[in-house]
């Protein structure tokens, strides 16, 4: 009995813990990646350099003095202005032309993905940089020892997912959004900007994972390929959920990055991802949609 | 008789039998100068072409884009390295590459061949990454070092035989090889199976209705570009000695994405000029800055936004014919 308590208390909710942590963050880029499909039918491969981009610009405006609290906002905004710029001057061309047009957008955003991804390194260099923990210390509950940074990380995470939530369900935005993505034409006949929507929700997508990259720099390190791995797990939980599905990507965000941890204290952690991998294969050959339905189509 | 698929078939072959002779040109020169380097760096290139071509035909004929057709290629690296260290002969190394291919080709067409779209182009990129991974991690496999001490072997060709170490006579090989893949891709796509997958590719309800057995034309055009693509990587660890997990990473498969799209997916030729000419843009740029993939990946968009046919597109007359 206190054996099987101990196992508890300190091993399986510490993984348990880690495992949340990957997973606010691993839920922030997937919410991009899936709302941008839904929306603008996008497979955004440039996503994961997105993600790169966020921490190192947190970490040049650390460098320039800004503080903690200062600099998430900023980040958001910044990537808010690239993502919106991006979209409108590139990716909206591409847009019109018909049916390739999925193909040819992923891509555009696969060579976008090399080009920022070198830009990164020929601004910070090659270099693994880590950024100093803004919230040292840590704290006890429940008899385990939890850093304060990671507890800071999982509650922001978990408000900005409810707020992105409200925002696509409870707001004038987010309705005009779920029209457009049902039936763009109806909706832009009924009024709805679909253009300007388009590039903010775009918008909206990279500035997630951009403060994803921001949140996660500090217990993470940032190099100029970190964006890879990050891609495929984010990728991996937006197509188990359902492409284009906000629900499913925060449902299979969560259940996936646990899974991860778990397996990682029954086989070795390298083995992680391609289990992951193996249980989006099995859920797409049951259900070829995802566990949940599109945006603006439930 | 001369349709548009048949216009294009033909303006393929041209255009391949002008990349042949410009191949042999540049194998005299080499041969003359005394060079080893470049010759390696041109069978390698020639190898990858088959990689594109591999995806030239998914994506040509059947409008799927592969993510990950670099775990074919991988693949057949691999079988081909292991069977050299088991046995050196280079005739069963292919025929081992050649049956189990079929296997993998038909086992992952399970999986993805029900999907379609980005959905197809997804499931690729992770069946590619869930086998490199575990390539990377499987001791007996060389785990991340990869395969070294690959023999060299002699290729037995009936009237003469082939050394894998001779850099002229290997790069003559391997072109042939090439070549014979392309026809062999161009025989088969030439048959009224390509026209019938080329109707799929237009309207895929419209030829379930007519009764064409459309998952078993899809499955043949997969696993003949799978089995294009093991085939090439079969010859790469006898021009290299060693096979890496590196064969069969993302960066590999996108290269071969960039090669089709450079050279135009219109015409079977184009995958072939666009990994040749991706290889010699990369140099030359790799000779410039340190930063290529920045350069690369700008062509790239250049190539997706403003030729949507290639540079194969820009060269073909409007009366030359090509597959939309």
């Amino acid at each position: 009995m206190q054996e099987t308590s101990d196992y508890l208390q300190f091993v399986l909710a510490p993984q348990m813990f880690t495992g949340l942590t990957m997973g606010v963050a691993v839920v922030l880029a997937a919410l991009g990646l899936t709302i941008i499909f839904g929306l603008l039918d996008v497979i955004n491969m440039a996503h994961g350099a997105f993600y790169a981009v966020g921490a190192y610009l947190a970490l040049a405006l650390e460098r320039v003095g800004f503080g903690y609290i200062v600099l998430l906002p900023l980040v958001v905004l910044v990537m808010a202005a690239f993502g919106y710029l991006l979209q409108y001057g590139l990716i909206q061309h591409v847009l019109t032309r018909g049916r390739d047009r999925h193909v040819t957008t992923l891509m555009l955003t696969l060579g976008l993905a090399m080009v920022i991804e070198d830009a990164n390194r020929a601004i910070f260099g090659v270099e693994t940089l880590r950024p100093a923990n803004p919230i040292p210390g840590s704290a006890a509950i429940f008899g385990m020892v939890l850093p304060n940074y990671r507890l800071f990380l999982i509650s922001a995470g978990i408000l900005i997912v409810a707020a992105v939530m409200v925002v696509i369900y409870r707001t004038r935005f987010g309705a005009m959004v779920r029209a457009a993505a049902f039936d763009r034409q109806m909706a832009a006949s009924l009024g709805v900007p679909v253009k300007r929507i388009y590039g903010l929700t775009f918008a909206l997508g990279v500035a997630l994972t951009g403060l994803a990259g921001a949140l996660l720099a500090p217990v993470y390190s940032i190099f100029p390929t970190m964006g890879h791995d990050f891609l495929v797990m984010a990728f991996i939980v937006v197509i188990v959920g359902g492409l284009g599905s906000v629900t499913g990507a925060v449902a299979a965000g969560f259940l996936l990055t646990q899974v991860q941890a778990l397996a990682s204290l029954v086989v070795s952690p390298v083995w992680g991802s391609p289990i992951i991998l193996a249980v989006m294969v099995f859920v797409l050959i049951m259900r070829p949609g995802g566990l949940f339905g599109r945006l603006g189509h439930v | 008789m001369s349709d548009p698929i048949t216009l294009s078939m033909r303006s393929s072959h041209l255009f391949v039998a002008s990349a042949l002779f410009a191949a042999l040109l540049f194998a005299l020169v080499a041969w003359t100068l005394g060079d080893r380097f470049y010759l390696r760096l041109a069978t390698e290139a020639l190898l990858f072409s088959g990689l594109s071509l591999s995806v030239g035909i998914l994506f040509g004929y059947t409008g799927l884009l592969p993510l990950g057709q670099a775990l074919f290629f991988g693949f057949g690296a691999y079988a081909s390295a292991l069977a050299l260290r088991h046995n050196p002969s280079f005739w069963a190394a292919i025929f081992v590459v050649f049956i189990a291919t079929l296997a993998l080709g038909i086992a992952c067409w399970l999986i993805a061949g029900r999907m379609r779209g980005v959905y197809f182009a997804l499931v690729s990129f992770g069946l590619a990454e869930i086998v490199s991974k575990a390539v990377y991690n499987i001791r007996w496999l060389g785990a991340s070092d990869g395969l070294r001490g690959i023999p060299i072997v002699d290729i037995p060709l009936g009237f003469l035989s082939i050394s894998t170490d001779a850099p002229l006579a290997f790069f003559l090989f391997a072109l042939v090889f090439v070549g014979f893949l392309y026809s062999v891709s161009a025989y088969v796509l030439d048959t009224p199976l390509g026209r019938g997958l080329m109707a799929m590719k237009s309207n895929e309800r419209r030829m379930r209705f007519l009764g064409y057995p459309v998952f078993a034309a899809r499955l043949v055009a997969y696993v003949l570009a799978a089995e294009i693509a093991a085939l090439a990587g079969a010859l790469y660890p006898m021009l290299r000695g060693f096979v890496s997990p590196d064969l069969m990473y993302f960066s590999v498969s996108t290269e071969a994405i960039i090669g089709v799209v450079l050279g135009g997916a219109t015409m079977l030729a184009g995958p072939l000029y666009g990994a040749v000419i991706l290889t010699v843009l990369r140099s030359i740029i790799a000779s410039l800055t340190q930063y290529h993939l920045l350069v690369t990946g700008l062509i790239f968009m250049i190539a997706v936004i403003f030729l949507p046919r290639g540079i194969i597109g820009i060269a073909q007359r409007s009366g030359g014919g090509g597959l939309d």
